[in-house]
Parts: structure tokens; sequence; C-alpha cells
């Protein structure tokens, strides 16, 4: 919100004498930083930042307000004379609770315009003067003390005036020009022909003022927040009314603000007040807050004297009652966040100052907790990958239904998975599986010259189920590209199916896994991680003894069908086997070529065996006889 | 002397400096050798052949004279075949050795994400203070994102302009900050919470926002929130615990700044500065001169948010956090803009997260 300082100096002339930037240290340090300064019409304005529970501080006086109290000094007086209430001109009747007191005046303007440093106040403000003195003068109200006001062309209302319910699907042109259909949680000003404005929120083109409009009907209202955020977000209709309105206004300046008002017109424009009346009265303020001595003082972090406190938020505009164990507060009527104690604290030390607050450590009361035992398997799974060469990647969790239907199990349906306000088709179905952003990640990368590509990601796969989208925290892994070829001693080849078979074994899958095939040689892999093993899985086992007698190597070449499957073949080989002596079985080579019969293969199968005793060559060739024999029952046949 | 031998022998030593300056390897030497002094053929045998035809009275100065030429010739011969030897050695010690300054074969070089490293570093710097981590699902109840944080039913933020929601769950959403993970974890030690003695956690993990891709905008980013419940914690306790943990990360000297600020989860509510880590508070592009770095939102937290979540607010106290990741990476980094984290090139990956 933009303050212009020569108004913030009339306001309060303490502030006539310090630097911008003193200004904008204190109020920083009052929690309103200051976005920005510039110069405008000669002055300078604060782009001041206000939280959206100060709605009391979004103008001049509030903010002027906020510094008087921090330095102590005085404000300007607010008295404009109180014009004498007399008889209602115009009959206003208040329907709702949402709007306990209405504050009015018709007036009959005379010629004169909005003074210049009215309109350059306005333009300082970016707000655009009007040149109709009622129009610029509500607007001055609004920015100078924050509350909003409204006139309407008195000669165009029909009859009385009311604060009421809308009716369903009733109508309003707003001053924007734009026809709204109203609903029955509107609150609307109407005449008897129907509303005239969306209260707190905007008022009716027909009843706005013209350069032809001789008589006046003000409105100075107090209209319930709620209500007013209600209907401004229900019309996507946000004015600096509503703001105001919505963050909680002041109902005593309902009266003063049309004081004001008149106060204006009749300086500005020889206006002649015809006639000054209040519908309703102010609220009844809520209880006061007991500020206990011992929450004050753990709030504070030391203890703070009652009279100190008492004498800041008596600064502030509460009225304050000292009592044995603390002080008993009422918030002054524009204060609608001081609601509990907390609030009441954080006042105190914000008037002293946060920078005053002392800084300690919190003492332990109990054991510290362990680090889970999943989140430790991302750690560590997240390191050993990166030092296996993979890259971890942070992808969006929602990808297009195309992308997600190549990857997602048939049993997922992505209906379940689906936003109902995604930024677009592309970001609009959270993820049945990690692979696709993988694969769109991995293509990226190549394409912009990497060599090589490997990837992970940590992160939830999201499964439909009835009650919502359920998260499995899985990983994926893409790997593709040329390994290789880098150096002098390492040959170049491209990256294979079986690397990543390699990399799943290595963090720990005991079963065959799934890598799938993501185009011309780029494969990727995704594992539930409850597949993987977790972190205190792997505390020392038992101690196992093991052989320090020479280890006995052989290798079998076989040739075998190209339908044969290793795991099956070892699996028969390994029976024929010793189990206790066989150390490892696999296989080392494999040779397809054409010089081959056809339909076959050749398999070179080393075995690794070990005991407690040197082994005889005799014995040794036995099993061989018997892992052959058992590969021949399969159909293999030994090479020449 | 030299009148004694014949033309063709004074010839031959007259050459033989040459010839033998002229052998380039061993081969080229032994075929010399074989030539002047070898038994049979050689310029020598041929003088012992001359030696014995010669009559008596010339043996002896013939013989002199031939022992001078072959003595010289083995001589001269001997001192280069040793030097063509060792020649030959270092040659081929030369082709055994390798040069270590050829680029070295060297394991895959991968990385961990920035922001997760930076995740994993909060989490270090407060493990010694007995803080845990927990963690809780991203697509959440309006309840525990919302309701549970004392985050009025009207609030804007809940308007479908600024959170995700599922269309066949209108009350799941994605979650739009870390604070969730507060009421889950509250409500789930509530029970417990006089033996545990409290409760003190981080909450690293990503969040959702209905933003805009770009440079400073993501709809996905991560975020970091504290929480420590015990008896009669205030606004000191906060100020201490974050004034340790942002030296730990900054460096000793860093100073941190309180500034009052709301959050309807917290209060009091404040927002947390840092003096300048990237130019020592001197003021600089990212300070915007001013010397200090907005780095985090915090509070005392909000007796609601406790009542919420079963816990007495007359008894039980505490402080919150929530920091944002992005932010303090691409201030920490001066990374230009946000998409890179997201974009995944390794090599952005490798030089902004590395192992480690
Ligand atoms: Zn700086």
């Amino acid at each position: 919100m933009w303050i212009e300082r020569k108004v913030l100096a009339q306001e309060l002339p303490a502030v006539a004498g310090l630097d911008t930037r003193h200004v904008c240290e204190l109020l920083a340090a009052l929690g309103f930083p200051v976005d920005g300064v510039v110069s405008r019409e000669g002055t300078e304005a604060l782009d001041v930042d206000i939280t959206a529970n100060r709605g009391d501080a979004m103008s001049h006086r509030g903010i002027a307000r906020e510094l008087a109290t921090k330095l102590a000094q005085p404000m300007a007086p607010l008295a404009p004379a109180e014009p004498v209430e007399g008889t209602p001109i115009v009959d206003v009747r208040l329907e709702v609770m949402a709007c306990p007191v209405y504050s009015t005046a018709v007036l009959e303007l005379g010629s004169g315009s909005t003074p210049l440093e009215v309109q350059s106040f306005l333009l300082a403000l970016e707000a655009s003067p009007k040149r109709l003195p009622a129009v610029d003068a509500s607007n001055e109200l609004l920015h100078r003390y924050g509350h909003p006001t409204h006139a309407f062309d008195a000669d165009r209302i029909e009859g009385a005036v009311s604060v009421r319910w809308a009716r369903a699907g009733e109508a309003l042109v707003t001053l924007d020009g734009i026809e709204r259909t109203l609903t029955s949680l509107d609150m609307v000003i109407a005449d008897e022909q129907g509303p005239i404005a969306l209260a707190g929120v905007m008022g009716g083109e027909r009843t706005k003022v013209t350069e032809g409009t001789r008589r006046v009907l003000l409105e100075s209202a107090y209209f319930d927040a709620k209500t007013v955020r209600a209907a401004a977000r229900r019309h996507s209709l946000h004015t600096d009314a509503s703001h105001r309105f919505g963050r909680g206004a002041d109902p005593a300046m309902a009266r003063i603000a049309r004081n004001q008002l008149v106060e204006r017109l009749t300086q500005w424009c020889g206006a002649r007040l015809v006639g000054a009346w209040t519908a309703g009265s102010l609220p009844v303020p809520a209880a006061p807050t007991f500020l206990k001595t011992t929450l004050l003082t753990r709030v504070a972090g030391e203890i703070l004297s009652l009279a100190e406190a008492a004498e800041i938020l008596e600064r502030l505009g509460c009225a304050v009652a000292m009592e044995a164990h603390g002080l008993r507060v009422q918030a002054p009527t524009w204060r609608h966040d001081l609601v509990i104690a907390e609030d009441l604290a954080e006042e105190v030390l914000r008037l002293r100052g946060y920078e005053r607050i002392p800084s300690v450590l919190p003492p332990m009361e109990g054991p510290p907790q362990t680090l889970s035992a999943t989140y430790l398997q991302r750690q560590k799974l997240s390191r050993r990958l990166a030092h296996l060469g993979f890259h971890q990647t942070v992808t969006y969790g929602f990808i297009s239904p195309e992308a997600d239907g190549a990857f997602s199990a048939p049993d997922n349906p992505p209906e379940g998975r689906t936003l109902s306000n995604p930024l677009g088709l592309e970001y609009s179905v959270m993820r049945g599986s990690l692979l696709p952003s993988l694969q769109t990640t991995a293509e990226q990368n190549l394409r912009q010259g990497a060599r090589e590509v490997r990837l992970f990601e940590l992160g939830p796969a999201y499964t439909s189920s009835p009650s919502g989208p359920r998260e499995v925290p899985s990983l994926a892994l893409v790997w593709g590209g040329t390994l290789g070829g880098q150096d002098y001693l390492t040959p170049a080849r491209a990256v294979r199916e079986a690397d990543l078979t390699g990399i799943a074994h290595d963090l720990g899958l005991t079963r065959a896994p799934e890598v799938r095939s993501l185009g011309e040689g780029l494969f990727g892999l995704e594992l539930p991680l409850a597949d993987l093993p977790l972190a205190g899985d792997r505390i020392i086992p038992t101690f196992r003894p093991f052989s320090r007698f020479p280890v006995v190597e052989r290798d079998l070449s076989l040739l075998v069908d190209l339908g044969q499957t290793y795991e099956a073949l070892a699996a028969a080989m390994r029976v024929a086997l010793p189990a206790d002596t066989l150390q490892d079985l696999r296989c080392v080579d494999v040779f397809r070529h054409r010089s081959l019969p056809e339909g076959r293969q050749a398999w070179l199968l080393r075995m690794r065996f070990q005991a407690d005793r040197t082994l005889v060559g005799d014995e040794v060739d036995g099993w061989i006889a018997a892992a052959l024999g058992a590969a021949e029952s399969l159909g293999a046949k030994l090479r020449a | 002397m030299d009148q004694l031998l014949p033309g063709d022998i004074v010839e031959a030593g007259r050459l033989f400096p040459e010839a033998l300056a002229a052998c380039a390897d061993l081969d080229a030497l032994l075929r010399l050798k074989g030539a002047y002094v070898g038994r049979e053929g050689s310029h020598a045998a041929h003088m012992m052949d001359l030696l014995k035809a010669a009559p008596k009275d010339q043996k002896r100065d013939l013989g002199a004279a031939i022992n001078a030429f072959k003595q010289q010739w083995e001589e001269a011969l001997k001192i280069r075949q040793a030097e063509l030897e060792s020649a030959k050695k270092a040659r081929s010690a030369q082709a055994a050795n390798w040069d270590p300054s050829l680029p070295p074969p060297r394991p895959a070089e991968g990385a961990l994400h920035p922001l997760n490293r930076l995740m994993d570093r909060l989490v270090e710097v407060f493990r010694p203070l007995g803080f845990h981590v927990e963690e809780g699902p991203e697509v959440e109840t309006e309840a525990h994102n919302f309701d549970g944080l004392n985050i009025p039913e009207d609030h804007p933020a809940k308007a479908s302009s600024d959170t995700f929601y599922l269309a066949a769950h209108p009350e799941l959403l994605l979650r739009t900050h870390t604070s969730p993970v507060q009421v889950r974890t509250l409500l789930r030690i509530a029970p417990e919470l006089a033996t545990r003695g409290g409760v003190r956690f981080l909450a690293p993990g990503r969040v959702y926002r209905k933003d805009e891709i770009d440079p400073t905008h993501s709809p996905m980013f991560h975020q970091v929130e504290g929480m420590l419940v015990g008896h009669g914690i205030g606004m000191q306790h906060l100020k201490g615990t974050l004034e340790y943990a942002l030296r730990a990360l900054f460096g000793p000297h860093t100073e941190i700044r309180l500034r009052p600020s709301y959050f309807p989860f917290v209060e009091p509510g404040c927002e947390v500065d840092v003096s300048c880590p990237l130019c020592d508070a001197k003021g600089c592009r990212v300070c915007k001169g001013s010397g200090w770095v907005e780095i985090l939102g915090a509070g005392l937290i909000h007796p609601n948010v406790l009542s919420y979540a079963g816990i007495d607010p007359n008894e039980w106290s505490g402080w919150a956090f929530g920091m944002g990741v992005e932010r303090m990476a691409m201030m920490l980094s001066q990374t230009p803009d946000l998409r890179l984290f997201f974009e995944n090139d390794q090599r952005f990956l490798r030089a902004m997260g590395g192992l480690d």
C-alpha cells in the first residue's frame, strides 16, 4: 500500500523531522516492511507491506498510529465538527446484523472542485482523482483514514434505503459497468427499486454521482468483515473498500468519517447540509482479554514489568486494568486482531522491539528420536546411486494423461489421481510412475549433447484407491547412451539392459528387476522402495567361517539353444554340484555367430570351488561331469 | 708403418670411424664388427693371412702394425656396443612405462540434487539439538493443510486459484506447505507427549501452489518445516535455536534479526533475516545493499494449533518455522532461474549438487 510522506507527517508531526530511511527501518521493525520508495508529485511515496491481520494499518492514519506508538509521540487530533444529527431525510433500515451502524447525510452540492493538493495526494498514491468532489473526498478519506465511504446521487434513489441480503438472482450493475447476479449471501444497499450497492465492495451504476448530480446521500457504515470478503471473492471484485472492510474496519469511524466527508464537501464546493443522521448503533465490543503475567514472561523469555506492558498496550489504544496476576485489556475498536492473550503479548514484544528478545537454546526434556529407517534408506540410496554415477532429479509430481497412460499399471486408472484445476492438461495427473518424467529428462540431456545419461529420482508414485491417491515411495532409474571410450584403457560400448539389472542387484534387490526399454539405447527401472532393504537390515550379521584353502576354478564351454534361459540352466547345474563347495557359478561370456550351428549360442560357464581341505583334481572332474550332465539334460552340448 | 700394409687395409682403417658412427643399432654394429674383426673374411683375418705370408724379417714390424689396428678397432667397437645396448635398454624401459599425464579411467561421476542436498544439510544442522525428521503425504486433506493450522475457513489460499484439488476427491488437495506435517505429528504424538518430554522435528518436503512456471515461480517447490513443543517455550528459544542453526549453516559470525509478521498458525509471528552470507553484511546485489536477507518465517505455535491436536496449550507451548528451500538455494548459489532446478541437466546437477 502506498503511503505519502507529507500526509503521514500531517497525521504524525514527529515524522516530518525523520529521514525516509529511518521511517522505513521503524516500519520494518514494527512488522510493516517497505518494499520501495518512489518520488511522485513532488513528494515521496512508500510502498508498505501490510499483513492480512492488520486492516487497521491500511491508511495514513493507521501507519501514523503505529509510528506514534513506537516513538511515543502525539498524533494530530481527529475531530471534525460534529454536524447536528436530526431526523432522517430518507428512511434507512438496517435489516441484517452484518451492518450494525450506518451514518449518513444528505447534502446539496454547490460549485467548486477537488482541491489541487488532494488531487496530487491521490496521484501520488496512483489513485486517479475524478474531479467530482463527492467521489474524490470519499477516496481521500479511504486512503487517509482507512474508512471506506460512498456517495449516492440522492435524486436517483427511489424511496427508502435498506441494508439487506440480496434476493437470489437479483441484478446489480456495479460502477465498473458489469451486471452482477447476486446471491442470498450478498449484502446489498437497496432502494425500493432494487440493489444500489454491493455493501462494502462497490456502488451501483444507477445511483452513481456524475457531473450533473445536485444532491448526494452519503454512506459511512460498518460492514462485517467476513460478509464483505465472501462477496468480493464471489464476484471476483476486489476493491480498496472490500480490502479494508474485509480485514476489519473500525465501527467507531462510521460517524467520524461521515462528518469528515460533510466537512470536506462543505469546504471544497460549498455544499449545504440538508440533514445528517445515523441508523443503528455501534456493535457491542468483545469481552476484555486477560494477559497473565506468567504467559507474558513465558512468551517474552524474561520477566517484564507489568507496568511497562500496560503502558505499551495503552499507547496502542487499549483500555488496561492492572490486576494481581496480569492485565485485563480491552482492545481499541480498530484492532480486531487482538483476541487472545498471546496477541497482547506479541504487541508488548513488538513495541519493545524483537531485537530485545533474549537468545536461549531450548532445554532437552526427553531423549532424542532416531531417524526413521525409511528416511535413512532414501538417504543411503541417494548417496550410493550418486557414487555409482547417477544424477538425482527432481521433477513435478503431475504429468500429462498420455505420459501417465504409457507407464501406469492397467489396474491404476488415472481418474482417481486427476486434478480438478491443473495448470494445464500436461500437468493434470498425479503420476502413477516416475519413469515418464525421467524419460523426458534423459532425452533432453542426450539432445543437449550428453554422451551418457544416468538419472534417478526418489519420490512418490500414486495409486488410485477409493479413499484417494495412495503414495507409493518409489525409486526410478534411467540409463542410456555410450559407456567408456573416454580413456585409453576402457573401450566404448552402448549401455545395455543388463547394466541396470546390475545396479538393481547392487542396491539389494533380490528378485529379477523389470528393466524397460525407453527407446534407442535408453533403459528404465522403477521399484517401490519397500522392495529394497531398509537401512537397519544391514547391521553386521552373524559370523560365518570361510575357507582358507586354495580355490579351484573350472570353465565349461557349452552350446545351448538360443531360447535357453541362463537362470534355468544355472539352477539345474547347481543341483548337480556340491552346495557347500561351489562358491560361484556364472556365465562369463556369450558368443553368438553364424559359424555356430543354427539356433545355438555358446556360453562360457565358470565354476569356483573351495572347501575346508585341498580339493583333488579327480573329485572336481566328477562334479564338472555332473554339471555337464545336468546341462545336457536341458539340451546343452559341450562345445568342441 | 702403414706402408707395410696394403692400400685397401689402410683405406678400411681410414673409413672405420665414420662407419662406426653410422651404426644406428646393434645389428649394424655386429655387421661392422664382422667386416673388421670377424674370424673369417674380415680385414683382421686378411691381415693375419698377410702376416703368415710375410718374410721373416718383416714379421715383427708387420705384427705390431696389425695389432695396433685390431686393438683400436676392437676397443672402439666395444664402446659403441655398450652405447647402443644401453640405448636399447632405455627404449624398452620407456615402452613398458605409460605417460602418467594421459587421462586415466575414472569412476562415473553422479550427483545429488542441490535441493535435496540443502535439505539434508539442514537436517544435519538440527540433529545435534535432538531434532528428527517427520514426513507426510503430498496429497493432503483440507483439514490437515488448513483447518488444523488455524487458517480461517474463508482464507484466500483455499481458493482453487491458489491450491490444486483432486477431481474425484474434493476434500483432498496437494499440500501448499509442509505445515500439515505439524498437524499430523502433533495428532499422532499427543497421547504420549508427556512421556516423550515434548517433541522436536524437521519436516522437509515438496509442496504445491498454483503458480505459473516462470524464472521465479514453480507450481512445485520445497520447504523445510521445524517444530518444537515443550514446557515454557517462548520467543527466546526460537531465537536461540535459529541463531545456532543459521550460524552452523552460514558461519559463526552470522547475525540474525527477527521482524514482526503474521501467519495464522503462530502467535507471535516473525520473519527472520540473516546477515547477508554473500557479502558479510557489507551490502550487495543479493541483499539489495541492506546487508540482510530474509530466510524464513517463524513464531510460537498458536494455541489453536495445539488444541486442534488435543494438546493443552496451558501446559505445552512451542515454536515453529518454515523456510523455502529453492529461495535459499537461489540466494546462496545466485542461480538466475528457478526452472534450472527442475530441468535436471546433468551438468547443472554435477556443478550444483555434486557428491557428499
Ligand atoms: Zn549482501
